[in-house]
């Protein structure tokens, strides 16, 4: 018993816990941010596997990059039948093209839609950022709506690590993405922790 | 009363007038739907020699590419593998380029396979995956024409049968604007299906090296 008290008292201290204690403000050094900020997936096919709280769906995505500096996402099932068609305009509007019946609910819209931003990289577009150091790593984050959208390096400025969405306290979305070319990267991971989702993208070579 | 007559006649001549242009518009838009193809006008004794005809195919082994075009986007994807059927109510498409993807429905089991996860589905517990598995097996065991999920016009050439179908529910209308399925006239078995969806988007799958009637293992439809 007692160590059951002692157990939940651990886990509501680690719930609790901020993930961005640690975080200290440092000036922004706007050259590395300049070198890694994220210019987001142009134009490529991705098989593409969503696990979502037990359920695994897959298919194939299309990210294009369009003549008018849009940029489409498209889900379809391996047949061939869409199941969305997103659009993210230039002017940072957004517009439902294509939706199925059972996806059409605000929430998941919403959900895959902060997902393929983060993807995309649309949050850095405008260049302002504020930067935080914590442990090895450099944080550039620029403020949505009521969470921050970063992009992370490490204190070498070497490379981009991931992308991450967070609340003040809690992370809650990471994107990293693996290959020589992160415009047209080889594989993709989306890892959601106020539940349990995964989206899983491997380029396929045409 | 002649007044009447000519009147009536007149009536009479302008129906007849308008039911052959009617006929003839129906003509020119079936033939400019598609080109080279003229429509049958006797659907119930298509429908009789189809079901006769398709029964003779017990098993179908094959090719297949698969064509998916996105219009407003410019981007044609395509994949191919291989296609198994047995009569009844079987059937195997494995997608082996670019990608890897299986799909087996045996009766009322589904299973599907990706590079990840197998996972098997009842059929009976979905009614999507139960229109679907239908409408896959109806094409290519030539039932498709008694399914009640679509309306179905049909147009001939001098090889090939076109069986443009119409869903009728509102599910179906919302994945297809049409399916058409090609046959060929000599053995009756399927050649290609366009599935067109309401956006304009339309996914091909075109069947090549088709063994028809050849043994197929029991095995190959295992869940």
């Amino acid at each position: 018993m007692k160590f059951l008290h002692c157990s939940i008292v651990v886990l509501l201290f680690a719930a609790c816990a901020s993930d961005y204690k640690a975080r200290k403000p440092v000036a922004s050094d706007q050259a590395c941010a300049d070198k890694i900020k994220p210019a987001g997936i142009k134009t490529a096919w991705y098989t593409t596997h969503i696990d979502v709280i037990g359920k695994h769906i897959s298919g194939l995505l299309l990210v294009k990059q369009m003549p008018d500096s849009s940029k489409r996402v498209v889900f379809t099932n391996e047949a061939g039948v869409t199941f969305l068609d997103f659009e993210f305009r230039a002017d940072g509007s957004f517009q439902v093209k294509q939706v199925i019946k059972q996806l059409d609910k605000k929430a998941v819209v919403q959900l895959l839609r902060k997902d393929f931003e983060l993807m995309l990289g649309i949050p850095f577009r405008k260049g302002v950022y504020e930067a935080w150091q914590m442990n090895d790593e450099r944080y550039f984050g620029v403020p949505q709506k009521k969470e921050t959208a970063y992009f992370i390096t490490g204190a070498d400025c070497a490379s981009l690590r991931r992308i991450e969405l967070g609340s003040k306290r809690k992370k809650k979305v990471t994107v990293e993405m693996w290959g020589d070319n992160l415009t047209t990267p080889d594989s993709v991971k989306v890892k959601h922790y106020t539940f349990n989702m995964v989206i899983g993208l491997k380029k396929i070579e045409r | 009363m002649f007044r009447k007559f000519i009147h009536t006649k007149s009536i009479g001549v302008a129906k007849y007038t308008l039911l052959i242009m009617c006929s003839l518009m129906l003509t020119l838009q079936a033939s400019a739907q598609y080109a080279g193809y003229k429509s049958i006008t006797d659907l119930a004794a298509f429908k009789k020699q189809f079901a006769v005809e398709s029964a003779k195919v017990q098993s179908i082994t094959s090719d297949f590419v698969q064509q998916k075009e996105l219009l407003a986007l410019t981007e044609t994807i395509t994949s191919s593998g291989k296609f198994w059927f047995k009569r009844s109510n079987r059937v195997r498409i494995d997608y082996t380029k670019p990608f890897t993807y299986r799909m087996v429905m045996n009766g009322d089991k589904m299973m599907v396979k990706d590079d990840q996860k197998e996972s098997r589905i009842n059929v009976k517990s979905n009614k999507l995956f139960q229109q679907v598995n239908k409408i896959m097996i109806d094409c290519v065991q030539g039932t498709i024409l008694d399914s009640k999920d679509f309306t179905t016009r049909v147009f001939e050439n001098d090889k090939t049968y076109l069986l443009e179908m119409t869903p009728v529910s509102k599910t179906l209308k919302e994945f297809f604007q049409t399916i058409v399925l090609s046959v060929e006239k000599k053995d009756y078995s399927v050649k290609s299906i366009d599935m067109n969806e309401p956006s304009g988007d339309k996914t091909t799958i075109t069947f090549s090296n088709k063994v028809l009637n050849a043994q197929v293992a029991d095995e190959v439809f295992a869940l």
